[in-house]
C-alpha cells in the first residue's frame, strides 16, 4: 500500500517536473513570438493559451490517476 | 507510513469521504440564480442610450469579447454560436468565482462537467450536421478522400475520430473538474498544514486567474471545435485557405 | 430543433436523473474516488438545456437588440452629423465668398475716397498758390508804386533842397528856371550813373 502512496507522489512529480519545462517552452515561444510581433499578439495570445491548455491537460489527467489511486490506499 | 497517510492527507481523506453527492444542486442552483440576478441588474441598464450601469457594461463587454473571440476563431460566421458560448462561459464562470470564497463549487464535481461537455459536444455535431448534413458530416469523421484500397486507411481514421470525439468529453470534463478541484485540495492540504493558519488563502490570487482561464478555455474550445466541424468540404486545397487557423486539426487531436 | 423542444427535453432528462437516482449503475466502481454520479450528470444535461435557452432569450436577445438599436442609432447620428457638416461647409464657403466680396468692394471704396482726397488736395493747394501768387504779385506792385511814388517824392525834396542851397549861394539874381533845369539835367545824370 505504501507503494501506491510513493507512485503517486512519483507519477505526481514526474509529470509536473514534465508539464512544468513543456509550459515553460510554449510561454517561451509565445512571448518571444509576441515581444517579436506585437501587432499579432492577440492571435499568438490565444494559441499559446491553448498550447498551455492542452500541456496542463497531461498533468490533470495524472493529476486523477493520482486521485482514482488515493481511493485504493486503505 | 499508513497511520501517518490516514492522519494527514486531506487527498486520501477526501477520496474517501462521500463527496458533495446531490447537495451540489444547491450550489448550482446558486451560480444560476447569481447569473440571472446579473443579467436582471444588466438588463435594467439596457433603457439608456449609453450604458452606465456597471452589470450593463460588464455584458456588453463579455458579449463583445466572446464575439471577437467567434470571429477571431471561426469567422463572421460565427456569431450565431455566442449565445450558447455565452450561456456556458457565465455559469463555469460565476461557479468558479463561487468556489473561491464557498467550500464547493458546482464545477469542481466532475458528473456536472460532463454534462456541459456532453452537452458542448452534442452541440458541435449538432451545428456540423447543420452546416454540412447528415452524410457530409460523417464524411469529415473520415478524413481525406482516398482511393482503392486506401478506403481501410479511411474507416481507421473514422474509428480515431470517433475516439477523439469522446476524448474531447473527457478532456474538457477533466481540465474543469482537474483545475478547480484540485484548487480546493490544494487549499485545504495548505489550511491544515499548520493549524489554525489559513495558508490556503494565498492561493486565491491564483486560483482566480484559474477561473478566468477555464472559462475562457472552455469556450474557445468549443469555438475550436465548432470551426472544425462547421467548416465546408475538407479538401486539402480548400484546407490551404485557412491559413490562419492551420493549428485547429492538430489541437483538436491532442 | 426550436427552443421549447429543447426545454421539454431538459425537463425530461431532469425528472429521468432524479429518477434513477439511486440506482447503483449510476455510480460505477471504476470512478469511485472523482465521485461519478450518472444521475446527477443526466439531471445536469436537463438543467442545461433548460437553462441555455432560457438565459438565451431573457439575457442575449435583448442585449443584442439593445446593441444593435445603439448602433443603429449612432449610425443615423453619424450621417446627421456628416449631413450638417456638408451643409455647414457650403455655409462656410458661402460667407467666404461674400466676405472677400466685401472687402474687396470695401477696397475699391476706400480706394476711390482716397483718390478724391488726393485730387481735392492737389486742387486746395493749387488754389492756395495761385491766391499767393496774386497775392504776392499784387503786393510786388504795390511796393512798385510805393518805391515810385517815393523815389520822386524824393526827387522833388531833394531838387527843392538844392534850389535852396543854391539860392544861398548863388544869390537872388539868378534866373531860377534855368538852375531849376540845369540841377534836374544833373540829377538826371546821376540817377543814370547810378
Amino acid at each position: 500500500m505504501e507503494s501506491i502512496a510513493v507512485g503517486i507522489g512519483l507519477a505526481v512529480g514526474i509529470a509536473g517536473l514534465g508539464v512544468g519545462i513543456g509550459q515553460g517552452l510554449a510561454a517561451n515561444g509565445g512571448l518571444q513570438g509576441m515581444a517579436r510581433q506585437p501587432e499579432a499578439g492577440k492571435q499568438i495570445n490565444n494559441a499559446m493559451l491553448l498550447a498551455l491548455v492542452f500541456l496542463e491537460l497531461v498533468f490533470i489527467l495524472t493529476f486523477v490517476i493520482g486521485i482514482l489511486l488515493v481511493g485504493k490506499i486503505h | 507510513m499508513d497511520s501517518f497517510l490516514h492522519a494527514n492527507l486531506p487527498l486520501a481523506e477526501a477520496a474517501k469521504s462521500e463527496g458533495i453527492g446531490w447537495n451540489i444542486f444547491v450550489y448550482s442552483g446558486l451560480t444560476f440564480a447569481i447569473v440571472f440576478g446579473f443579467v436582471a441588474l444588466a438588463r435594467k441598464g439596457l433603457k439608456g442610450r449609453v450604458y452606465t450601469s456597471l452589470p450593463t457594461r460588464l455584458a456588453e463587454h463579455l458579449f463583445l469579447f466572446l464575439e471577437g473571440m467567434t470571429v477571431n476563431v471561426i469567422g463572421p460566421q460565427g456569431r450565431k454560436f455566442v449565445p450558447f458560448l455565452l450561456a456556458l462561459w457565465s455559469f463555469i464562470f460565476v461557479g468558479n468565482l463561487m468556489g473561491l470564497l464557498l467550500p464547493e463549487t458546482p464545477t469542481a464535481d466532475w458528473s456536472l462537467n460532463i454534462a456541459m461537455a456532453v452537452i458542448t459536444v452534442v452541440y458541435v455535431q449538432w451545428e456540423g450536421i447543420k452546416a454540412n448534413g447528415l452524410v457530409g458530416h460523417i464524411k469529415h469523421f473520415a478524413g481525406p478522400k482516398l482511393g482503392g484500397a486506401m478506403v481501410v486507411i479511411s474507416g481507421l481514421i473514422f474509428v480515431v475520430e470517433i475516439i477523439s470525439e469522446l476524448m474531447k468529453l473527457v478532456s474538457l470534463s477533466l481540465r474543469l473538474y482537474g483545475n478547480i478541484h484540485g484548487g480546493h485540495l490544494v487549499r485545504e492540504s495548505l489550511d491544515t498544514l499548520i493549524a489554525g493558519i489559513p495558508l490556503g488563502g494565498l492561493l486565491l490570487p491564483l486560483k482566480f486567474f484559474t477561473c478566468i482561464i477555464q472559462a475562457f478555455v472552455w469556450t474557445i474550445l468549443t469555438c475550436t471545435y465548432l470551426a472544425i466541424a462547421t467548416a465546408h468540404g475538407h479538401d486539402d486545397e480548400h484546407e490551404g485557405d485557412h491559413g490562419g487557423h492551420g493549428h485547429e486539426p492538430e489541437l483538436a487531436h491532442a | 430543433m426550436n427552443k421549447y423542444g429543447l426545454i421539454g427535453l431538459g425537463v425530461v432528462l431532469v425528472i429521468i436523473g432524479f429518477a434513477v437516482k439511486d440506482q447503483s449503475w449510476t455510480r460505477p466502481e471504476m470512478f469511485a474516488g472523482l465521485e461519478l454520479d450518472l444521475g446527477k450528470t443526466i439531471t445536469n444535461i436537463g438543467v442545461f438545456l433548460v437553462f441555455i435557452p432560457v438565459i438565451t432569450m431573457y439575457f442575449y436577445v435583448p442585449l443584442k437588440e439593445a446593441m444593435d438599436a445603439r448602433n443603429n442609432e449612432l449610425e443615423t447620428t453619424f450621417t446627421d452629423v456628416e449631413q450638417l457638416r456638408t451643409q455647414m461647409q457650403t455655409m462656410k464657403s458661402d460667407y467666404e465668398s461674400r466676405l472677400s466680396a466685401t472687402e474687396a468692394e470695401a477696397r475699391t471704396q476706400i480706394q476711390s475716397q482716397i483718390k478724391e482726397a488726393q485730387a481735392l488736395r492737389q486742387q486746395l493747394v493749387s488754389e492756395a498758390t495761385e491766391r499767393a501768387d496774386t497775392m504776392i504779385r499784387q503786393a510786388q506792385l504795390e511796393i512798385d508804386q510805393e518805391k515810385a511814388h517815393a523815389i520822386a517824392t524824393i526827387r522833388t525834396h531833394v531838387v527843392d533842397l538844392s534850389l535852396a542851397a543854391a539860392e544861398k549861394v548863388i544869390g537872388e539874381n539868378m534866373d531860377s528856371a534855368k538852375n531849376r533845369r540845369l540841377v534836374e539835367e544833373y540829377i538826371d545824370a546821376l540817377e543814370v550813373a547810378s
